[in-house]
């Protein structure tokens, strides 16, 4: 009884800290329309900066409190509304989504570099070494304080939205911003306060939960999952709600570690993919997307014959210039092809369908795994049997979010991604702690791909047929269709197809090439550990082939290598840690400004060219900015 | 019986009842208006006989069948299409293929054998935009798209079409022909719900056209009656002073 009412107060207060981060996760989805991914890596650093300022400089509490909550956070809100989400409203889910990821990583790979792992840094408590007693339980005055703020911090929210001016205009925003606008506030400014005030949240709660939770960089980064179980609670949307939610996830995470089986630390980290998934399955039925995107533009679909020309090219010349290839280069560039492969999954979920999946590797660990397990021989066998188990897992993961809105489904995606990491992937029985399981390279009868060439040109000449075939399906019905769908949900609808039913059907083929992929990422290099498939790394996938270019073979060409070439170059700045990261999140925080990426970029310079370099009366004829490219060499 | 029933149907948004206890009905080959001034409900009613937005109260009934608790890809299949007001194209996609993908999903769910290539010729050719079929839509300008839109939804085959507003971007002698079409279409046994602001268009092609004012049916009846309806010129410039009622006649009767 005892141990029950400490692990009911702890929840309590780990639970009001959580309530904190997660209200500021709402009031900014709430004003702007955009999900802040980056929520938690905002509180993370900014706790980070405030051990900068009071721990290290030793600039009093309050002082350093007052810089960091009051000037700093704002600022930085601020700042990052000002430079990447206002070129995002009217986006599309998936373009939003890969600034705030960007953001994140960006944080992440900054903290790292300023803050370099393995030196302990200690946040200290707030009236450290103070406590008093209730029910014959310790507390300590931090924890009171995290439970007092809290409350504060609901009131004053509450004051904020019903009593004051610009409250009330953070509350109208998000209905309607052209009546905002007609009624003398204006939306920009207001946008702006809720990204400030929410960055300050954010802090706060970063600063509250360190001395809690470790003062380190990846546990608070990841705390956004913690607030979008809380948030998903009052639908992202209800404050009391997201409180609610809050404590109860903190409540559940105690009692993991109270009274849960021996492995508690995945169960415990896992336990808000639960609670999302849970909180999903009672969800109402979400309203049609209706109204246009802005944003990117479809590119150009080539003929069959181009693309199979170009395809074949580009297995010419990568067969020609990987015979100059170091082993390494091999290794490199192939596995660049295989994640390409990956990026080619996303091209067809996400540049074709437009739903967004942030746990691709997931889908490609599924593959690896079930490939390195069962099929040890490397029977071509083995790759269908992963492409349907792959496919399988695509459509379960896809299920209770379909009838949601599209950044629901992205949201759970991640959540499922963190949750197979901590449930799966780390399992003994499956790659195991720092474990690794070794995954056979594909044979076909008479052929051999042993050689490290051989494997090479394989994945190759397998990157350029799933390249024509996605153009093919792209060209066919089901491809108008999925262009019909993401360009309106609503006009699909009312012309008589269940939209639940295509958006299972594409997110189980996508998470079947994935799951290939992941077989013949795996065959490469001869084995895979859990680290290779953690969500983290999908979220820079993700990124890489935004940055390559969503809604094109090429771009998953361009991102795949992008991808695979950074760590590379990472390895020649040495004070930089995390490259992957810190490159590709930057690179990413852009795309509100470059929808189309690299491609996108290429083709309006090529298209510029052209009508310099056209004169009158010559036909133009259309740009084709989806050929499979060589590769630049 | 009436091919579309609307049995005492409310909407709410917040403090504005959009819809309230509205009744109407549209037969198969018939022309029916939905007017109303700015704001009436029109679109909000058009939302709830296709299922993009639930009743407060109320049901809609098709083929005196309860279809409220069906969803929006179910009550098309029964034979209801629509156009949207704030366009609902497929900006990516080509005039043409905007088309064929609605005749394609309509083979899918009704199963008929039909060729969608030669159904998607046929409804271009019919709606006049075979010229501009290869065109991305959202390059076209919002007139053309509209056309594009009823296009895209007689590409279903419906029994029932609703048009929200259709002849807005037209010119003059498009409308002309536009209305043409529409008459062609009723007699081919085609049943319209036509929401439309040009009272000359509706005038001229509607058979029986329903008032909408503030949420609430004001009247019903023939073009002829719903011109001389003192209710309707009243509603129709807001206001109830005589001489605003009878500049809304003039307006009503065409001067
Ligand atoms: N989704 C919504 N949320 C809140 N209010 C809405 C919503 N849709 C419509 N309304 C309100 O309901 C009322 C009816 O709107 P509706 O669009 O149905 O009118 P309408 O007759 O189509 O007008 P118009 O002729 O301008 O198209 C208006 O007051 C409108 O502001
Ligand atoms: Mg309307």
């Amino acid at each position: 009884m005892h141990d029950f009412l400490r692990y009911t107060v702890l929840g309590l207060v780990v639970g009001s800290g959580y309530a904190v981060a997660a209200s500021g996760l709402v009031v900014t989805y709430q004003t702007s329309g955009i999900f802040n991914f980056a929520h938690g890596a905002i509180g993370m650093f900014m706790a980070f900066v405030y051990w900068k300022i009071h721990v290290d400089m030793g600039v009093p509490t309050l002082l350093a409190l007052a810089l960091v909550l009051l000037v700093l956070a704002p600022l930085l809100g601020a700042l990052i509304e000002r430079t990447m989400m206002r070129s995002l409203y009217g986006a599309s889910t998936g373009a939003a989504l890969v600034v705030t990821v960007g953001l994140m990583l960006t944080l992440l790979g900054a903290a790292y570099s300023f803050w370099p792992q393995g030196t302990a840094r200690i946040l200290p408590e707030f009236f450290a070494g103070s406590q008093f007693k209730l029910f014959g339980l310790v507390i300590t005055y931090h924890q009171a304080t995290v439970v007092v703020v809290a409350a504060l911090v609901a009131l004053f929210l509450r004051l904020l939205f019903y009593r004051t001016r610009i409250g009330t205009a953070m509350r109208a925003v998000v209905d309607d911003p052209e009546l905002l606008a007609m009624n003398g506030a204006n939306p920009k400014r207001v946008g702006q306060a809720s990204w400030a005030l929410g960055a300050s949240l954010a802090s706060l709660a970063g600063i509250l939960l360190a001395p809690l939770v470790n003062l380190e960089v990846l546990i608070l980064t990841l705390l956004v999952l913690n607030c979008l179980a809380a948030a998903m609670l009052g639908r992202l949307k209800s404050l009391p709600l997201t409180f609610l939610g809050a404590i109860l996830v903190a409540l559940g995470e105690n009692y993991i570690v109270g009274y849960g089986p021996g492995n508690v630390g995945s169960y415990r980290g896992a336990l808000p993919s639960i609670f999302l998934l849970l909180v999903l399955l009672f969800l109402p039925q979400a309203r049609l997307k209706s109204g246009r995107l802005v944003g990117a533009r479809a590119p150009r679909v080539p003929t069959l014959r181009q693309s199979v020309i170009s395809a074949g090219v580009f297995v010419v010349v990568g067969m020609l210039l990987s015979g100059q290839m170091s082993r390494s280069d091999l290794a490199t560039y192939g596995g660049g092809l295989a994640v390409g492969l990956i990026m080619l999954s996303l091209v067809l979920l996400t540049g074709y369908g437009g739903q967004v999946s942030l746990c691709q590797l997931t889908f490609a660990g599924i593959g690896a795994f079930v490939m390195g397990r069962y099929f040890t021989g490397g029977s071509m066998l083995g790759l269908v049997v992963v492409a349907i188990v792959a496919g399988l897992a695509g459509f379960l993961v896809s299920l209770p979010a379909l009838r949601l809105q599209g950044l629901y489904l992205a949201l759970t995606t991640f959540a499922v991604g963190r949750g197979v990491d901590l449930l799966f992937f780390s399992n003994s029985h499956v790659f195991g702690y720092g474990g690794q399981l070794a995954v056979p390279r594909v044979k076909l009868p008479g052929l051999s791909f042993q050689g490290d060439r051989a494997f090479f040109i394989l994945l190759l000449v397998t990157f350029a047929g799933a390249g024509v075939l996605l153009l093919a399906l792209r060209r066919g019905p089901f491809g108008r269709q999925l262009a019909a769908q993401s360009d309106s949900e609503a006009a699909c609808a009312t012309l008589g197809l269940s939209l639940v039913a295509t958006k299972a059907i594409v997110f189980a083929l996508s998470a079947s090439i994935a799951g290939v992929a992941g077989a013949l990422y795996g065959g490469l290099r001869g084995g895979v550990t859990q680290n290779d498939f953690l969500v983290l790394v999908s979220l820079a996938v993700a990124l890489s082939v935004y940055v390559g270019g969503i809604n094109t073979v090429t771009g998953a060409l361009i991102g795949g290598v992008f991808f695979a070439v950074l760590p590379t170059i990472g390895a020649h700045f040495p004070k930089l840690a995390q490259t992957q990261y810190l490159g590709t999140g930057m690179a990413a925080a852009l795309i509100g400004r470059f929808p189309n990426g690299i491609v996108g970029l290429i083709s309006n310079g090529v298209d510029r060219a052209r009508r310099q370099f056209a004169g009158a009366g010559i036909h133009e004829r259309a740009m084709e900015v989806d050929g499979l490219a060589a590769p630049a060499s | 019986m009436p091919l579309l029933q609307v049995d005492e149907v409310s909407v709410r948004f917040g403090g504005v009842m959009a819809n309230q206890g509205v009744n109407l009905h549209a037969d198969a080959g018939r022309i029916t208006g939905l007017i109303g001034p700015n704001g009436a409900g029109k679109t909000t009613m058009f939302n709830v006989i296709t299922g993009l937005q639930d009743p407060t109260e109320g049901r809609v009934l098709v083929d005196d069948k309860d279809v409220t608790a069906l969803k929006p890809h179910k009550r098309a299949r029964l034979g209801l299409a629509r156009t949207f007001q704030r366009l609902e194209v497929f900006g990516s996609l080509s005039a043409r293929d905007n088309v064929l993908v609605a005749a394609e999903i309509r083979k899918r769910w009704a199963r008929d054998g039909s060729d969608p290539k030669a159904v998607a010729e046929e409804v271009l050719e019919r709606v006049g935009i075979t010229h501009v079929a290869g065109e991305r839509v959202d390059a076209m300008p919002t007139g053309m798209a509209r056309l594009v839109e009823l296009a895209r939804a007689l590409a279903a085959r419906p029994r029932l079409l609703l048009l929200d507003e259709p002849g807005s971007g037209l010119d003059e002698s498009e409308t002309e022909a536009f209305g043409g079409l529409l008459l062609d279409l009723a007699r081919e046994g085609l049943g319209m719900l036509l929401v439309e602001h040009d009272v000359d268009l509706v005038m001229r092609v509607c058979d029986l056209i329903f008032v909408l004012d503030f949420g609430r049916i004001i009247a019903v009846g023939t073009p002829t009656e719903i011109q001389h309806n003192p209710d309707v010129q009243a509603a129709y410039l807001g206001a109830e002073d005589p001489d605003d009622a009878d500049h809304a006649a003039e307006e009503l009767t065409h001067s």
